[in-house]
């Protein structure tokens, strides 16, 4: 019941945020509409951190199972389950939500109510996405994730707002409803091999399917996958979207949904289909690495902060799928690391340009300058920030970034080279951006008299800077638990395919806490 | 008594349609008389009617057979009259209709479909059709003052005619074949000799007739303008339950009587499905209309339930009856709230009059967003399971190309049914004049729309089995 627990509970407490917001358009209740939803959201990321704490480490299959009958006739059931790699993304979306809530608290005013409802909605959605091992049941929590996300931007976003909805939930959906049409035939290749119709993850993993089909299906899971990741040159929907969105929205947008696209590659499209994995990898691979390099390029000349951090999300991901495609304890290891550490960055990078925003109602770079002097402590959390973005060691995304590389490095050679580079370009753009904003005169009169943080901010700060500073120090806090079902993960992939690639691949020196 | 059973259910309406008639004609003028309460109670009796001889089986004069298929359809019917029937409570007096005939109209078109959905001899469908289609071509035009609405019907009606013409031809050649107009005198016919010119006439023929009552490409001209032509809520019925009782004689018609000739009729079928599918779909992308909007959404679903037929299997045929039934919910609480908000000086059924509703009106707003969800296919409503076992059962028999188009195809309505989404929520409130109060009545039916949209998407267990109950009767 704990997983049902708490991927309903945001659901519950949007029903309530409706009935504390009562009819109609109330400005005076906002109050409590927003502690109810805090509330509400605090108690999910409570919830998260209690089923971590009973989570079992040394465990690799699926914990806190619930089983049960749904549509029989189609052998669908109601099945959640987490394991080492869902766990954490489950935290983080515990994690992200009150901080998302929270950055909203100045600058959203417009029916606060409504924007409370989608935001839990859409966290339990997200959450319903990582414990499902039912397909169907996966493929409605993924679509649903859609809806309240289309609102979130369409309503309270900026100018181009309703563009950047629109081509968010169409370009997303395209892919996704590809991926539908090869869950159901997967579903019946399953029935015809075995007899019994299932729609369960773990019946799935022991078809074996002609090699059409496989190639096929292959192809429509990955594609609805890289399109959220979104991997290069499937890309052109973030930016718009990361861009019109609320600070909030931004947020979740980058801190958890590009995540569903790269849980989604490891969980389904690899092990389900693995010598098609094995086969395209290599491909995908590829355009990962042109993805970091195109990405660092072009956040290097965004006028715009959200854009620029928008296309750095691009670049980062592309780390994430590469490490994936390098089938290795190391590489996959890395890459669901770095997964967290791009929520917790990324996330927090959104949060002090929605702050900037707030106090300017500008996100150009050229408005700034300077402002190192006005707000000292604003620029202080913005440096460790941009740092554990750069992947400086001792922050979290180092950790990440070095286990994806060592991974790859054994995979893919030289496609490893040119991916190092991205390394440094994320140095090259982050860093003239930080000095842009906050270094030298005051040149603009209106930055003079800004405020330093609020209580508000420091707690939105505080938590995003400990756990990336901690991610950094104390990697094996996170990386245990993951392992057993990291390797257990590639055992399905690797298993079946002839020739293991790595010889490291089950002793490998997977990141203990000695590191 | 025993051998008029399978009739009750028809009958029932046709008496409150006769009384509703009545009391017309005994009406003073100016007084306002609840017809809409008698078409309740007459509508209610046919349900529990129907209901009630669930696994019965039973069968009237050889000709007329009450079996679950026939049930379930009148299940849909009569709940689609309900609603029908609670919203022009609220609409047809102010907008100006005829009260007495759109009344007794919608209850002779349901009594229609009723029977068609029910008759077993190709002359009792013809019969049916003509009755269904009479009423409905009458409404269509019930608002007499508008030029827009005689355009539609008499369009319609010159369409209608000829599909029936050829309906009649199909249902000549079947008899030239057989000797008779019995369904499975038919079936029996055409299985000993299949693949004869005939057989091939008489299956296009009435293959015609159908398409164009479910108004499939390249038979679908009427539609946009019959639909938007006519009141609001005759719209909001006849794309509902026309299409119900339509695709009820069409799947009893091609998948028991001529299933031996699948293999002619099942590749121009899928054709058309696929067609009728992209059609919809990309030509709604231009509507400003929404009712015009909807005319090519409801092509579009008709491409959808017609690739139920294509697939042909146990699962497609429970499919077409499920999709009829999200659709039938869905579209009526769409188009309900469309005629709801209408008013005899302003239709309402522009794009941009819906903009800012979400300021206004917040539930009436989340209300129709969750019946568009629906129509687009969005999990957890009731279109989505629809969508995804007519999708299911094309796949299971290998129809990827099909099952590809349905889905992208879907994608691209999803694209102007969220038109009217932003227009709602994202689009400041035009000064527009104010828009009509929305009754307690017709309030509960759009909750119990919204509440059935969910039940059918969240546990359609239980529906699902009766859909697949029925389909076994009528093999």
């Amino acid at each position: 019941m704990l997983l049902s627990t708490i991927v309903f509970l945001p659901l519950v407490g949007a029903l309530l945020v409706m009935l504390a917001g009562g009819r109609g358009d109330r400005p005076e209740r906002e109050g409590t509409v927003r502690a109810v939803a805090l509330a509400v959201s605090l108690a999910a990321f409570a919830a998260t951190l209690f089923l971590w704490w009973r989570f079992n480490p040394l465990e690799p299959d699926f914990q806190f199972v619930e089983n049960r009958v749904w549509l029989p006739q189609f052998g669908i059931s109601y099945h959640l389950g987490v394991d080492g790699i869902s766990l954490f993304l489950i935290v983080l979306t515990g994690f992200l939500t009150p901080l998302a809530l929270l950055t909203s608290w100045q600058s959203v005013h417009k029916s606060v109510k409504l924007f409370s409802f989608f935001l839990l909605a859409l966290e339990s959605a997200m959450l319903g996405v990582f414990v499902s091992i039912d397909l169907f049941l996966f493929y409605i929590f993924w679509d649903a994730v859609l809806i309240p996300m289309y609102f979130l931007i369409g309503i309270w976003g900026y100018e181009r707002r309703i563009y950047a909805a629109v081509k968010f939930i169409l370009y997303t959906m395209v892919g996704s409803i590809l991926m539908l049409i090869a869950i159901i035939g997967l579903s019946y290749a399953h029935a015809a091999a075995s007899g019994t119709p299932s729609f369960n993850l773990l019946d799935f993993y022991g078809t074996t399917l002609s090699w059409p089909m496989e190639k096929w299906f292959f192809l429509a899971f990955t594609l609805a996958f890289v399109i959220k990741v979104p991997l290069f040159p499937f890309h052109t929907w973030l930016p718009d979207a990361h861009v019109e969105a609320p600070t909030a929205g931004s947020v979740i947008l980058a801190g958890v949904m590009l995540k569903m696209g790269t849980y989604g590659l490891l969980r389904f499209a690899f092990p389900l289909f693995p010598n098609a994995a094995h086969l395209y990898a290599p491909y995908i691979a590829g355009l990962a690495v042109i993805g970091i390099i195109y990405g660092a390029l072009v956040a290097m000349v965004q006028p715009d902060l959200k854009k620029l951090v928008a296309y750095s999300s691009v670049s980062h991901l592309g780390f994430v799928v590469l490490g994936l495609c390098a089938l290795n304890v190391n590489g996959v290891q890395g890459a669901v690391y770095q997964m967290l550490n791009h929520g917790v960055s990324t996330g927090g990078l959104f949060i002090i340009v929605g702050m900037l925003s707030d106090r300017r109602h500008t996100r150009l770079i050229s408005e700034f300058g300077g402002l190192k002097a006005v707000m000292p402590r604003l620029v202080a959390c913005f440096l460790l920030v941009t740092l554990s973005s750069i992947a400086l060691p001792g922050t979290n995304g180092f950790i990440g970034e070095f286990l994806i590389l060592l991974g790859s490095y054994l995979a893919f050679p030289r496609l490893t080279v040119f991916a190092a580079t991205g390394v440094i370009l994320s140095a090259v753009y982050m860093l003239w951006m930080f000095q842009r904003v906050n270094y030298g005169e005051v040149t603009n009169e209106k930055n003079r008299n800004l405020p330093d943080l609020t209580v508000r901010e420091w707690a939105l700060m505080i938590p995003t800077i400990a756990l990336a500073i901690l991610m950094g120090v104390a990697p094996g806090f996170f990386l245990k638990p993951m392992e057993p079902s990291v390797i257990r993960l590639l055992d399905r992939i690797n298993g079946v395919h002839s020739a293991a690639l790595t010889p490291d691949l089950k002793s490998g020196p997977a990141g203990g806490g000695g590191r | 008594m025993s051998s008029f059973a399978a009739t009750i259910p028809i009958l029932i309406v046709v008496l409150s349609a006769v009384v509703a008639l009545l009391a017309e004609a005994i009406r003073r003028p100016g007084e306002r008389m609840y017809l809409a309460g008698l078409g309740l109670i007459g509508l209610v009796g046919a349900l529990i009617a129907s209901c009630v001889l669930w696994d019965t089986d039973a069968v009237s004069f050889g000709v007329v057979r009450a079996d679950n298929f026939s049930l379930f359809i009148n299940i849909v019917l009569c709940l689609i009259g309900i609603l029908t029937m609670v919203f022009a409570n609220d609409v047809v007096e102010r907008e100006g209709l005829p009260a007495g005939e759109y009344y007794a109209l919608t209850l002779f078109g349901i009594s229609g479909m009723m029977l068609m959905a029910a008759a077993t001899d190709l002359l009792v469908i013809f019969l049916a059709l003509e009755v269904l289609s009479l009423s409905v071509y009458v409404l269509t035009g019930l608002r007499r003052s508008s030029a827009a609405g005689a355009e539609a019907a008499f369009k319609y009606f010159l369409l209608g005619s000829f599909s029936s013409a050829f309906f009649l031809y199909g249902i000549a050649f079947a008899f030239t074949i057989a000797g008779s107009t019995r369904l499975d005198v038919v079936g029996t016919a055409i299985a000993s000799a299949p693949n004869t010119t005939l057989a091939l006439l008489a299956v296009g023929l009435l293959a015609i007739g159908f398409c164009f009552k479910v108004s499939a490409v390249p038979f679908h001209m009427w539609t946009p303008d019959a639909y938007e032509g006519a009141p609001t809520i005759v719209t909001a019925f006849m794309s509902t339950a026309v299409k119900a009782a339509a695709f009820g004689a069409f799947v009893r018609v091609f998948l028991s009587a001529l299933e031996p000739m699948q293999g002619q009729w099942m590749p121009v079928l899928g054709v058309i499905a696929g067609a009728t599918m992209i059609l919809g779909a990309v030509v709604g992308v231009l509507q400003n209309n929404v009712k015009r909007m909807l005319a090519y959404s409801s092509i579009g679903h008709a491409g959808y339930l017609l690739l139920g037929i294509v697939a042909a299997n146990s699962a497609g045929k429970g499919a077409v009856l499920f999709y009829l039934l999200a659709y039938a919910v869905a579209n009526m609480g769409a188009l309900g709230i469309v005629a709801l908000l209408g008013t005899a000086a302003h239709a309402h059924d522009q794009l941009r009059d819906f903009a800012g509703l979400w300021k206004s009106r917040p539930g009436l707003a989340g209300l129709m967003t969750v019946f568009l969800l629906s129509l687009g296919g969005f999990p957890p409503t009731a279109g989505f399971i629809a969508k995804w076992y007519i999708f299911s059962a094309a796949v299971q028999e290998g129809h990827y190309w099909l099952a590809i188009i349905g889905v992208l195809s879907s994608v691209v309505s999803v694209f102007f049914y969220l038109r009217i989404v932003v227009m709602m929520y994202m689009t400041e409130e035009p000064a527009a004049p104010a828009r009509p109060a929305i009754s307690g009545p017709a309030m509960v039916a759009l909750a119990f729309a919204v509440i059935a949209t969910f039940y059918l998407g969240m546990l359609p267990n239980r529906v699902l089995e009766y859909a697949m109950q029925s389909i076994q009767t009528i093999f």
